[in-house]
């Protein structure tokens, strides 16, 4: 996006150009707060197949990628389609996150009690991901195009789904935490892979 | 090998219809389905056994398209694939699996034990959770800080490795009435700590207990009977002051201050005073330093720096007979003695009382007849560095540090025949 220019004397001008710093302004933060989680999102992804024991952390593993209620990866389509879609995509994604995270965090509280420090970073990823989504909403508000993706806000319906999976037993609830694990990552790093198209060029 | 059942201490951690929950995913509004086209259950889902037992466990295929078979079914534990010889198809579409003497578990969320299609693709998983039942915790020891609260540490059994997750709860009850209480705050100075931090009883003895629980059982320690007054400690003295004795190249004067949370009830304290040079390790420690709050480290080295720190045990308060519970040392201060060409021998005891300038009785006194002196008997070099610098004279040519208390040999009084300054 590029700075329009404007004359002063142009009232209209002087609002359009006045808005403009502070929606670039909040484009960059955005866009700095997702690639910082999308690190974190890294981090807690090691941290959580470290304590779930092997074959978590090995590679080559792959657990069945069974669907999560209410949350999907990003489709293969999601770079082909206009940027605003995938905005607003990306922000449904962020604000079906936190529910599940807390699931998660809730099934590692009872096997993995003694890992406070994964704990505290799943709690971290649902807040994070809540700030983040809003944050994007704000974004497509200022660009006019704001309106919500597929997804609805989490109903109790999903987060029960969810927590009915894992009382299937341990290993399935090991899988799903894994598998919201990597949905977190997937769309913190989409989101900012998004963002950066939006970011001015130059420095801040 | 036993028949197909686990341990007899094993409990299941959860028994749900285990296709359910998958059709729950697949139904609420996901927006693709898996692709995996074969499911596959093992039982027991999520066993508990005791270390050295068996394990036969079933995985079972439900396929599409029909007619999946169990051959080329394999399974693997903690990533590791299984030997063949320890699986056996049972029939069309199951796969069983034979484990003997099985080891503790690898971590506390669970053995992983999977079962594969011959693609290597994940059909269905269990945890296991192997281990042993908790030992009875022992070793329970209480403090009270300041008589506010109630800090406990306990060991627990077998050296605590019961390769499951046990839970450790200290309970605590008054003695002759009154409900079983749980302390909340766990970890507070150890993994095997808990802190009661409010709402207790003085004059009453507590029963202290801890119960640990894991999987396979739980297990209670004996009860410790404790009155709070008992096990009182408080903090460090604070405001500790180390100063040279005016140029005695041997002593340093150690003032500290009553811990002040307690100083209205501390009528029996006593204190501690370790000291060590600069560039050692060794401690030397003062005992017996009862409740005074001044000590003067004689027999040191001329100038050396040393380090100096005390502390407090509050015993007998309010009538308590038990010997009370040392508080944390002071931080440590530091002063040098004066130097000098003569080493001074080394020593580990406070001067007597009085042994500073104006405190006690007999310093007083002397101070007053060394002043009666100065104006009617013309001895104007008299004063009291120079009646110190007697008396480190007397310390280094006597044999024995046995000095009396503060209190001047008879016939020895006037201007002392000692080093010159």
């Amino acid at each position: 996006m590029s700075q329009r220019e404007g004359s002063l004397e142009d009232p209209q001008a002087d609002d359009s150009v006045s808005l403009l710093p502070h929606l670039e302004a909040k484009i960059r933060q955005t866009h700095s707060l997702a690639r910082l989680l999308t690190k974190y999102a890294e981090q807690l992804l090691q941290e959580y197949v470290q304590h779930q024991g092997d074959p978590f952390g090995l590679p080559g593993f792959s657990p069945p990628r069974l669907p999560v209620a209410g949350l999907s990866a990003p489709a293969p389509g999601h770079a082909g389609l206009p940027l605003p879609e995938r905005l607003r995509l990306d922000a449904a994604a962020l604000a079906a996150l936190p529910p599940l995270l807390d699931v998660v965090r809730r099934h590692q509280a009872e096997l993995n009690p003694r890992v406070p420090r994964l704990l505290r970073r799943l709690e971290d990823a649902a807040r994070q991901a809540r700030a983040l989504g809003a944050a994007v909403e704000t974004v497509l508000a200022a660009l006019g195009a704001a309106a919500r993706g597929p997804w609805h806000e989490p109903s109790a319906a999903t987060a029960a789904a969810a927590a009915a999976a894992s009382a299937a037993g341990v290993f399935p609830a090991k899988v799903l935490g894994l598998r919201v694990c990597g949905l977190y990552s997937e769309w913190v790093s989409r989101t900012e892979g998004d963002l950066s198209q939006l970011v001015p060029e130059g420095p801040a | 090998m036993p028949a197909g059942r686990p341990g007899p201490a094993a409990q299941s951690a959860r028994r749900p219809p285990p296709l359910l929950p998958l059709l729950l995913l697949c139904v609420l509004g996901a927006p693709r389905a898996g692709s995996g086209a074969h499911t596959a259950v093992i039982s027991p889902q999520d066993p508990t056994l005791l270390i050295g037992s068996s394990l036969q466990a079933t995985c079972s295929v439900h396929g599409d398209p029909p007619g999946t078979t169990a051959e080329g079914l394999y399974w693997t534990l903690n990533g590791r694939r299984l030997p063949p010889e320890l699986s056996r198809v049972l029939n069309a579409s199951t796969l069983a699996l034979a484990l003997a003497n099985l080891n503790g578990s690898r971590q506390q969320s669970g053995d992983n034990l999977v079962c594969h299609a011959r693609d290597g693709s994940i059909l269905a998983g269990s945890c296991l959770y192997v281990g042993l039942p908790p030992e009875k915790p022992f070793n329970i020891s209480c403090w009270s800080k300041n008589m506010k609260d109630l800090t406990c540490r306990w060991t627990p059994g077998a050296h605590g490795e019961t390769f499951l997750h046990t839970n450790y709860s200290l309970k605590y009850k008054l003695r002759w009435y009154g409900q079983d209480n749980t302390c909340e705050e766990y970890h507070t100075v150890g993994p095997h700590s808990c802190h009661i931090p409010k709402d207790l009883a003085l004059f009453t003895p507590y029963e202290i207990w801890v119960e640990a629980t894991n999987r396979l059982g739980s297990a209670r320690s004996d009860v410790l009977t404790l009155d709070i007054l008992d096990v009182v400690t408080t903090d460090p003295p604070p405001d500790v002051h180390v100063s040279r004795v005016g140029g005695l190249e041997d002593q340093l004067s150690v003032r500290w201050v009553s811990p002040p949370a307690l100083k209205d009830f501390l009528f029996q304290a006593k204190y501690q005073i370790r000291y060590r040079v600069e560039d050692s390790v060794d401690w030397k420690v003062v005992d017996d330093v009862s409740n005074q709050t001044s000590c003067r480290l004689a027999g040191l080295k001329p100038g050396t720096v040393y380090f100096v720190q005390v502390r407090c045990n509050p015993f007998g308060i309010y009538g308590s007979k038990k010997a009370g519970i040392w508080s944390e040392w002071s931080h440590p201060t530091a002063a040098s003695t004066p130097r000098s060409e003569r080493p001074g021998p080394g020593g580990g005891a406070c001067e007597p009382r009085g042994g500073e300038p104006s405190s006690g009785p007999v310093r007083r006194e002397l101070k007053q007849f060394l002043g009666w002196l100065k104006k009617h008997a013309y001895c104007s070099n008299l004063s009291f560095r120079l009646y110190d610098q007697w008396r480190a004279w007397m310390q280094k040519s006597h044999k024995t540090r046995n000095q009396d208390e503060g209190i001047l040999p008879s016939g020895r009084r006037g201007a002392a025949r000692g080093p010159s300054r």
